[in-house]
């Protein structure tokens, strides 16, 4: 009776958990190197003080925000959604007209950055409401119209937004004078945007975790696994599907608040569709469902994006002019290589995702679903067939 | 007054009449079987009640409340538009028209106190059998968003409730030594029982159980005869489909005959088994 289906068995022997915990908990000795990582980040800024890497390590937590965030929706209850930079427009154009020129009104950042993720959330339910009996390819195109809607209405709206021009000298963050410490606005210096993100990017690391391990992470698992029978169990889908919406987008309004008073400036062509292909790009590739694997697959984008692709035509010149063989002189293959980025980026992607299909640090339960395959059916379908 | 009463129920697919008109009563504390040839709507009467269908017409009340149609506003159990239904529905009342049909959603019948499991098992596979049963607990559970976000005082002692209650639903079925396997990994008779142990986390009045011995040996189906007397001795009214007429005619007290969509007899087993309109449904009328 006890008897286990062997072959499944052995093929999951990596996957068993710590007895009597459902969660995953991090031995002492797996500490360790995170400890060294938290103060490798905390000392960063003091060791290379050269700003652009401080600000570049800076920029790419704003992509590990987007993706957190987006992965509460993908990975956590399942819902395919293609739209999401629409919710980073939203967080930030909030920011930037309650805090610039534009209309005169500076509210304090800090108090902003709570009222653009409350914003992006409210929107994440509007969102959300309409596609409720949708699901996988179907959300997703009602997911992808809502984020070619959003920047198009920012771009016409130009009475509140600014248009194409977009809303210039956005507010800086500003550290008030306390205790006889002085106070002083973050300005154009990236290294307190650095730790400040750093915060941010923390304490989300920590909400989202508790949200895993909670009634509504149980919750969003059960509606991504069987919707029909989550809801035969108890589970109101409606409400916990539109607050997977609300809570994922609500991490981009921090993101975009950030961003936008960083940048000084927002423009509507900052959130077009390739932002929400690259989030969820950086959710698929790193790990759906795994705090971890969104956070590495974040930064493995971001760095062949923002530094590979760029820096590669100049490494390519370098080399062919070390080599200095006739024919390659000739040619100028650094050119190719810059006209084809987009190509070579394509080729990274198929690379990887052929050699690790399941991300780069996948969650158990993705583990388990690739190499075994799934089913979904959802509860409109049986309520809608009168 | 019965448990739970359905009165005409009737469900149309296109052309087809699943269920016709079918009155049903279940008392409270008993066990009540619904048996009948393949196709005769057993199922699509389960998926009624728990409200995964939406009947054509008829009506069902659990506890003498309304399941189909609602009466009244229940904030809890209706969509967020629920105001506007009171308002239609007495409207509706006052013209001497019946209520709008709209019937209570899943999750809030199993509020009410109706659990079930289903034919085809419907576990969430890749949460563990620990999981699986604490999902069944969600109904019960009180911890809202900033509680599941903080992980407030109330969240975690809620959490350490509830994870041991789970736990103890995994016990009473014997499966307490799964309890971080993934429901898939799980031996067939063993997800019929998590699935058992899932639909009681909810605490429910009446356990709605469909076809539970499908695919049991004799030893397990003993087995499991023991574990629906176990269920019902904890006072939960037991309302099952199977086809095993041993397993029937065994376990349960009254039992309900349905042949394409209608109801054709009703009784203790001794009478239905010699129902000559059940005898003829199950063997065909002879020639």
């Amino acid at each position: 009776m006890s008897e286990q289906p062997t072959g499944r068995r052995s093929r999951l022997a990596g996957l068993r958990r710590i007895p009597g915990r459902g969660i995953l908990v991090f031995s002492r000795e797996r500490k360790i190197p995170y400890l060294l990582l938290g103060i490798f980040l905390i000392i960063f800024p003091i060791v290379d003080p050269y700003t652009p890497h401080v600000d570049f390590v800076g920029d790419a937590g704003r992509w590990i925000l987007l993706a957190l965030g987006l992965n509460i929706v993908v990975g956590y209850a399942g819902l395919l959604d293609l739209g999401y930079a629409a919710f980073f427009a939203i967080g930030s154009y909030t920011f930037a007209i309650l805090a610039s020129p534009q209309f005169g009104i500076h509210i304090s950042f800090w108090l902003l950055l709570f009222v653009s993720a409350f914003v992006a959330a409210l929107f994440g339910i509007l969102l959300g409401a309409p596609t409720l009996r949708l699901r996988g390819d179907y959300l997703a195109i009602v997911t992808l119209g809502f984020g070619e809607i959003v920047p198009r209405v920012i771009r016409n709206a130009s009475k509140f937004t600014g248009g194409v021009n977009g809303i210039v000298g956005t507010d800086q963050p500003k550290i008030p004078a306390i205790l006889g410490f002085h106070g002083f606005s973050f300005g154009l210096n990236p290294v307190p945007y650095y730790y400040l993100m750093l915060i941010i990017i923390v304490i989300t690391i920590l909400l989202i975790r508790n949200l895993r391990n909670s009634r509504l992470g149980r919750a969003w698992m059960a509606v991504r696994e069987d919707e029909v029978a989550a809801a035969a169990t108890g589970i109101n889908t409606v409400t916990t599907k539109l607050l997977a919406f609300a809570l994922g987008a609500s991490f981009s309004g921090f993101a975009g608040s950030y961003y936008a008073s960083k940048l000084f400036i927002v423009t509507p062509e900052t959130f077009s569709f390739v932002v929400s292909v690259t989030v969820l790009l950086m959710v698929v590739l790193g790990g759906m469902g795994n705090i971890r694997g969104v956070i590495v697959g974040a930064l493995l984008i971001y760095f062949i994006q923002a530094y590979l692709l760029v820096q590669l035509p100049g490494w390519i010149a370098a080399a062919t002019q070390a080599l200095n063989i006739g024919f390659l002189n000739n040619i100028d293959v650094a050119g190719y290589v810059q006209r084809s980025s987009i190509l070579i980026f394509g080729v990274i992607l198929v690379v990887i995702m052929l050699l690790r299909p399941q991300g780069l640090i996948p969650s158990s339960q993705r583990k388990v679903e690739l190499e075994l395959g799934t089913t979904e059916e959802s509860v409109s379908d049986l309520r809608g067939s009168a | 007054m019965p448990l739970l009463e359905t009165h005409g129920l009737t469900k149309r697919f296109g052309g087809l009449v699943a269920v016709d008109g079918v009155d049903l009563s279940v008392e409270e504390g008993e066990i009540f079987a619904m048996i009948g040839p393949n196709g005769a709507g057993k199922t699509t009467m389960f998926n009624l009640i728990a409200g995964l269908y939406k009947p054509t017409s008829g009506t069902i009340r659990f506890k003498g409340k309304w399941v189909y149609p609602v009466q009244e506003y229940w904030r809890t159990y209706l969509p967020p538009l629920a105001g506007y239904y009171t308002i239609a529905n007495s409207v509706r009342r006052a013209l001497g028209a019946g209520p709008l049909p709209i019937g209570l959603r899943p999750h809030a019948v199993t509020a009410l106190g109706i659990a079930r499991t289903f034919q085809n098992i419907r576990l969430f596979s890749y949460m563990t059998a620990l999981e699986n049963v604490m999902v069944g607990e969600h109904v019960r559970m009180h911890a809202q968003v900033w509680d599941a976000l903080l992980r407030s005082p109330y969240a975690r002692k809620e959490e350490r409730v509830v994870r041991e209650r789970a736990m103890e639903w995994l016990r009473f079925v014997g499966l307490e030594r799964y309890a971080e396997q993934y429901a898939r990994n799980l031996p067939y008779g063993f997800q019929r029982r998590l699935e058992i142990a899932r639909a009681l986390a909810t605490q429910p009045t009446l356990l709605m159980l469909d076809e539970p011995a499908a695919g049991f040996n004799p030893q397990e189906k003993a087995q499991l005869m023991d574990l629906i007397q176990e269920i019902r001795s904890r006072g939960i009214t037991i309302f099952l489909i199977e086809h095993d007429m041993k397993v029937v005619m065994e376990v349960s007290e009254r039992i309900v005959v349905l042949d394409y969509g209608e109801k054709i007899a009703e009784g203790p087993p001794q009478k239905v088994r010699t129902d000559p309109r059940v005898i003829e449904a199950y063997l065909g009328k002879s020639a």
